[in-house]
C-alpha cells in the first residue's frame, strides 16, 4: 500500500523527500494517466506520493537581471497570463493541452515528465532554460540539455525534485514557433518547432532554433548555430537533417516528420532573410 | 395551430446539464459485483488450455461453459461467441468473465490467469469473403466493349471509432427465474432477442431497461447485445446483480467500429460526355465476426450511384473476414464509405472528361420519377436544384471555386451531393421489425407513449413527444416518454437507420389521431398501432431490386479550406449546408444533429485516424485517437428546406445520419480543389496530402 503525502510547505516537502524515496506528483495530467488503473481502484503508483503542486513557495514568476526565474509549480495558466513571460514560451504555453488541464499542469511537471514532445521543451532549450534542482542541503543548476536525458529520463537524484527554471531573458528580434497535433487543440505534438534570431548591423547576431518530438530528446545544435553565418539556408537544411530522426508511431510517420521539419525550417529561414 | 418545427426544451437537457442524471455506472444496485473481461492477446489461435490461479470464494469465473442456451449473440448473423470457444479470432476477443466483489482481486485474479495459445496464421486483408451481393440495372455490358471511354478509379476508406462520451455498460440481474438486463443502448428488443437465445429461456423471463444513453452514433446498436448477454449468463449463474462497465481503453480496442472499406468504379463514357455504364465493387473489412456487416454493405451498394441516375449500373460488394475487432453500426451504416468514394469519382470523371463538374454532375442528378440505384423509383419530389442553388449563394461557391482553382495558394472549396434512404432497407421493417407503438391515455388526462425507442442524445423523447401532443393538440407536457423497459412497452423496433421520427413518429401520429377521435375526459384508453409497408414498395430481396427505401433525405454541403504549405495541415474555414429532411420536427434539436453530424463527417474525412498494427487498434486511447474540439469547429450555415413527405408525421422523414454522410466528400474536394491533386482515400491526412504533393 502506498501512502500519500501532502506537505504544506517547501521546506516539508524536502525534508520528506529526504527521509523516503517518492514519486513527485505536480499537476498529475502526465502521471495519474500513465498510472491510470481500472476505474474504481487506486492509480498504480509502486512508491509513496509527494504531492507537490500546491507548494506556494514554487509558484512564482520573477524577472531579476537578464534571467527569468520561474517556479517550477507555476502552472501554464499563470506562465500564460504573467507580463514577464517571454513571448516565444507564451506562444508554446497557449498551444498546449487545453485550458481545464493549463490551469493545473505545471511547468516543473512538464519537464520532469521528459516527453520527447514535451511543448515547453523547444523553447526552454532555445531560451538556455537552467534547471534548479533542490534537495535538502543540495542545490544544484544544470543546463536543460544536460538535465533531460531521454524519455521519461531525467538527471534528478531519489532526493531532489525541480526548484526552478531559469531562462534567459533573451528578446530576439524575430522567434517563430509551430506546433503540429493531430488538431487545434488538446493534442500531443506530432512536431514542435521554436526559433529565434537576433541580428546586429543587418547580420544574423544570434541563431536559435530546436525541434521537438522528431528525436529522443529536443534536437538543438549550438555548434550549427554558431556557424549560420557562414553557410546558405540549403547547407543549413543539409545539416539539420542530419539531426532529425524521427520515428513512426500511432500519430505520424517519419517521413512527415522528418519533411515538415525541413519545410518550418525553410519557412524560419526566409522570415530570418526578411527581418534582415 | 404553431409550427412543429418551433423549438421547446429537450427532455433531457436539464437533467444533463445539471448532472442528476443517472447513468448506468451511476446505479447503485445492491449486492451487484463487478466484471472485468479476460480478452485474447492473438488475434487467431486456438486456446490449448487455461491455467487458473486460486479462486477465492465469492470469485466467479464465467465462460462459455456456463451459457444455458446457445453461445452465439443474436445479431441478424449469429457468428459472434458470446464467450469465446476454442478458436479466438481477434485480439481483445472476450474469453470468460471475473466476477466478484472487490476490483483488486478481480485484477489479481485476472492477472494470474495464464492462457496457452496455439497460433494460427491471421488474416488482416480483403481475401476470406464470408458474404457476397450483386445487383444489376439495366445492361451496361455492350458500353464497355463498343469503345465508350472507360474511365476507373479506387477509393479506401478508413476505420471510424464513436467516441461516443459514455463508455459502454450494463448490469445484469436475476431473480425469480427472471433476468433482467439494465444498460447503455439504443435497441433494448436486439438485447432482449439476444438474451433469450443465449439464457435459452422464456421470452417472458427477460426484461431490458435502458439505462440514460450517453452518446451512441450506432455504437450501441448490436454491441450491447454481447455484453448484455454476457451480464445475463453471470447473473444467472452466481445469483447476484453484475456490473460490467468497460473504460475507455478497453471501449476502444474491443468495441465495433466503422468498417474500412475499398471501392472501385468503372465508367463507360458516351461521346456526349455522359455516363452510360457503371461498375462499382464495394469491399468491406467486418473484422472477426459478420454481425451486421452484410446489411451495412447492402447500404453501401445501393448508394453506389449517388444522387445521380446511372441508366445502366452493375454492382457488387463483398464482407472480407479479418482477424480484427468487428465492425458494426455506425451512423450513416455504409453510406459514407460510399458516398464519398461515388463523390469523388464523379468530380474525377469529370475532371478526365475536361467538364466542368457542376455542369457534369447537374446533368447526372436524378430527378423525380427516374428510376434508383436498384430499379425502384423516386416518388417523391426532388428539390436538389433548390438546394444546391442555395447553398452556392450561402457560399459564394463558384466565384471561390474558380479563383482557387486559377491561383496556387492552397485555399480550396468543394461540394458534395447526397441522399440518405430513410428507414430499414428493402422490406426490413414489413418483414423483420414489423414496429407496435401504442399511447395510453391516463385517467388524468396524460397520454403516455408506449415504444421501444431510446434517447442517447439526439431528441428522440422531445420529438416523438410534439408529434403526439401536436396531433392530440394537448400540452406536451401531458405527454410522457419514459426510458423503455421491454415490459412495459411494445418492440417499435430499434433506434437506429434513420427511421425514428418517420417509421415510429408516423406510428405515433396515427395513433394519436386515433386517439383523438376516442378521447373522453377522465378515462383510461390504450390505441395501438402497427406499421404497414407503403403499398407501393415493391422490393425484392434475392436480386436487390425494387425500392430500397420508402423516402429519401438530401443534403448538399460545401466545405471551404486552406492547406498549410509547409505542414499540410487542413484548415476548415467554412461550412455550409442545405438539408431537404421533409420538415423539421424541433429545429433546434434537427441543428444539433446536422451541426454534430456535419462535424463528425468532415473529421471522418480529415484527422479521425485509426489504423491496426499486426491485428492491434493503434490508437487506443482519446489522446491518440482524435475528434474534433471546440478549435477545430468551422462557422457552419445551415438552411432547412421544407419538402414533405406525405407518409411522416408532420411531413418529416429521417435525419439522424444524413448530415454526416457529405461532410468527408465536402472536405476532401475542397482539399483536391486547394492542392491540385486527387484524393483518393480517407482520412486525408497531412501525411496523405504531403505525399500527394512530393509524388509529382
Amino acid at each position: 500500500m502506498v501512502k500519500s503525502f501532502i506537505p504544506g510547505t517547501y521546506e516539508e516537502a524536502l525534508e520528506l523527500l529526504d527521509k523516503n524515496e517518492m514519486i513527485l506528483m505536480a499537476g498529475g495530467t502526465d502521471l495519474m494517466v500513465k498510472k491510470r488503473n481500472w476505474a474504481g481502484l487506486s492509480p498504480l503508483f509502486d512508491k509513496d506520493v509527494l504531492f507537490i503542486s500546491e507548494l506556494r513557495e514554487l509558484k512564482y514568476i520573477r524577472k531579476s537581471g537578464g534571467f527569468i526565474h520561474i517556479g517550477a509549480m507555476t502552472t501554464l495558466e499563470d506562465i500564460l497570463v504573467h507580463r514577464e513571460t517571454p513571448e516565444i514560451l507564451r506562444k508554446a504555453v497557449l498551444l498546449m493541452a487545453s485550458p481545464g488541464i493549463r490551469h493545473i499542469a505545471t511547468l516543473g511537471g512538464n519537464i520532469g515528465n521528459a516527453s520527447p514532445a514535451g511543448d515547453s521543451l523547444p523553447v526552454l532549450y532555445i531560451l538556455d532554460a537552467k534547471i534548479v534542482i533542490d534537495g535538502k542541503g543540495t542545490e544544484r543548476m544544470v543546463p536543460i540539455e544536460e538535465f533531460i536525458l531521454g524519455p521519461g529520463k531525467v538527471y534528478l537524484e531519489s532526493r531532489e525534485m525541480i526548484k526552478e527554471i531559469v531562462i534567459n531573458d533573451v528578446r530576439f528580434d524575430m522567434i517563430h514557433y509551430e506546433k503540429i497535433g493531430g488538431r487545434k487543440s488538446d493534442a500531443i505534438s506530432k512536431i514542435s518547432f521554436a526559433g529565434g534570431i537576433s541580428y546586429k548591423k543587418g547580420r544574423i547576431d544570434e541563431f536559435r532554433c530546436a525541434f521537438g518530438a522528431v528525436a529522443p530528446t529536443v534536437v538543438r545544435s549550438r555548434k550549427l548555430e554558431a556557424s549560420v553565418n557562414g553557410l546558405g539556408a540549403e547547407e543549413i537544411k543539409k545539416s539539420y537533417a542530419e539531426l532529425i530522426r524521427p520515428i513512426d508511431d500511432q500519430r505520424s510517420t517519419a517521413v512527415y516528420r522528418k519533411k515538415v521539419c525541413m519545410n518550418i525550417l525553410d519557412e524560419f529561414l526566409d522570415k530570418a532573410g526578411e527581418y534582415k | 395551430m404553431s409550427d412543429i418545427s418551433r423549438s421547446i426544451n429537450k427532455q433531457d437537457t436539464n437533467a444533463k446539464t445539471s448532472g442528476s442524471i443517472e447513468y448506468i455506472s451511476d446505479m447503485k444496485i445492491e449486492g451487484a459485483l463487478h466484471a472485468r473481461t479476460l480478452r485474447s492477446t492473438m488475434a487467431r489461435a486456438r486456446i490449448t488450455n487455461i491455467e487458473f490461479p486460486e479462486i477465492p470464494t465469492g470469485y466467479y469465473i464465467v465462460d462459455r461453459s456456463d451459457v444455458p442456451g446457445m453461445n452465439r449473440v443474436k445479431i441478424i448473423f449469429d457468428d459472434m461467441p458470446v464467450f469465446a470457444e476454442e478458436e479466438v479470432r481477434h485480439i481483445g476477443e472476450p474469453i470468460l468473465l471475473v466476477v466478484g466483489e472487490d476490483r483488486a482481486v478481480i485484477k489479481e485474479i485476472i492477472d494470474g490467469i495464464k492462457v496457452e495459445y496455439e497460433p494460427l496464421v491471421p488474416e488482416f486483408g480483403y481475401v476470406n469473403s464470408v458474404i457476397h451481393y450483386d445487383y444489376e440495372k439495366g445492361d451496361g455490358e455492350k458500353y464497355f466493349k463498343d469503345g465508350s471511354r472507360i474511365i476507373t478509379g479506387e477509393y479506401k476508406t478508413g476505420y471510424q471509432e464513436h467516441i461516443y462520451l459514455e463508455p459502454q455498460g450494463i448490469i445484469g440481474i436475476f431473480e425469480d427465474g427472471k433476468s433482467t438486463v439494465i444498460g447503455s443502448m439504443q435497441c433494448p428488443y436486439y438485447i432482449k432477442n439476444a438474451v433469450v437465445q443465449a439464457l435459452g429461456i422464456e421470452n417472458d423471463k427477460v426484461r431490458i431497461q435502458q439505462a440514460a444513453t450517453g452518446g451512441a452514433f450506432g455504437g450501441k446498436e448490436e454491441f450491447p447485445s454481447l455484453i448484455g448477454c454476457q451480464v445475463a449468463v453471470a447473473s444467472m449463474k452466481i445469483g447476484r446483480p453484475v456490473r460490467l462497465i468497460y473504460d475507455r481503453v478497453e471501449d476502444i480496442e474491443s468495441t465495433t467500429k466503422r468498417h474500412p472499406s475499398l471501392i472501385k468504379f468503372k465508367a463507360a463514357v458516351d461521346e456526349d460526355n455522359n455516363i452510360r455504364a457503371m461498375k462499382v465493387h464495394v469491399s468491406l473489412d467486418s473484422g472477426a465476426y459478420i454481425g451486421l456487416s452484410g446489411v451495412v454493405l447492402q447500404r453501401a451498394m445501393i448508394a453506389a450511384s449517388g444522387v445521380y441516375t446511372i441508366d445502366n449500373l452493375s454492382v457488387s460488394g463483398d464482407v472480407f473476414e479479418t482477424n480484427t475487432v468487428p465492425n458494426g453500426a455506425f451512423r450513416g451504416f455504409g453510406a459514407p464509405q460510399m458516398f464519398f468514394a461515388i463523390e469523388m469519382f464523379i468530380n474525377h470523371v469529370a475532371q478526365e472528361l475536361g467538364e466542368d463538374n457542376l455542369e457534369f454532375r447537374s446533368r447526372h442528378l436524378a430527378k423525380q420519377g427516374e428510376a434508383t440505384s436498384t430499379g425502384g423509383h423516386f416518388r417523391d419530389p426532388i428539390i436538389m436544384n433548390k438546394m444546391i442553388d442555395k447553398v452556392m449563394e450561402m457560399s459564394d461557391y463558384k466565384t471561390k471555386r474558380k479563383q482557387y482553382s486559377a491561383k496556387d495558394d492552397f485555399r480550396g472549396i468543394g461540394m458534395s451531393w447526397y441522399l440518405h434512404g430513410c428507414g430499414f432497407t428493402g422490406s426490413g421493417e414489413q418483414k423483420h421489425i414489423k414496429a407496435v407503438v401504442r399511447l395510453r391515455k391516463e385517467k388524468d388526462n396524460t397520454v403516455t407513449v408506449l415504444a421501444a425507442n431510446t434517447e442517447m442524445g439526439q431528441g428522440a423523447f422531445t420529438t416523438l413527444r410534439k408529434i403526439a401532443a401536436g396531433v392530440l393538440e394537448i400540452p406536451v407536457e401531458r405527454v410522457i416518454y419514459n426510458n423503455p423497459d421491454t415490459d412495459l412497452v411494445p418492440d417499435s423496433g430499434p433506434t437506429v437507420a434513420s427511421r425514428t421520427i418517420m417509421i415510429v413518429g408516423g406510428l405515433i401520429a396515427r395513433a394519436a389521431l386515433k386517439l383523438k377521435e376516442q378521447w373522453v375526459d377522465g378515462e383510461e384508453i390504450l390505441i395501438e398501432e402497427r406499421y404497414k409497408q407503403p403499398d407501393y414498395v415493391e422490393w425484392d430481396d434475392e436480386t436487390l431490386t425494387g425500392d430500397a427505401y420508402p423516402a429519401y433525405s438530401w443534403g448538399v454541403n460545401v466545405a471551404e479550406v486552406e492547406v498549410d504549405k509547409a505542414t499540410y495541415e487542413v484548415n476548415i474555414r467554412n461550412l455550409w449546408g442545405v438539408y431537404d429532411i421533409g420538415k423539421a420536427i424541433d429545429e433546434r434539436i434537427i441543428i444539433g444533429q446536422i451541426e454534430g453530424g456535419l462535424l463528425q463527417g468532415v473529421a471522418y474525412g480529415t484527422i479521425e485516424v485509426m489504423d491496426t498494427k499486426d491485428g492491434r487498434i493503434r490508437q487506443r486511447n482519446v489522446t491518440d485517437y482524435i475528434i474534433p474540439t471546440a478549435c477545430d469547429c468551422a462557422p457552419v450555415e445551415t438552411v432547412i428546406m421544407d419538402n414533405p413527405f406525405p407518409l411522416g408525421p408532420y411531413g418529416a422523414k429521417g435525419a439522424g445520419e444524413l448530415p454526416l454522410v457529405g461532410g468527408a466528400p465536402a472536405v476532401a474536394l475542397a482539399i483536391e480543389n486547394a492542392i491540385g491533386k486527387k484524393v483518393m482515400k480517407i482520412p486525408a491526412t497531412p501525411e496523405y496530402i504531403m505525399e500527394l504533393l512530393e509524388n509529382d
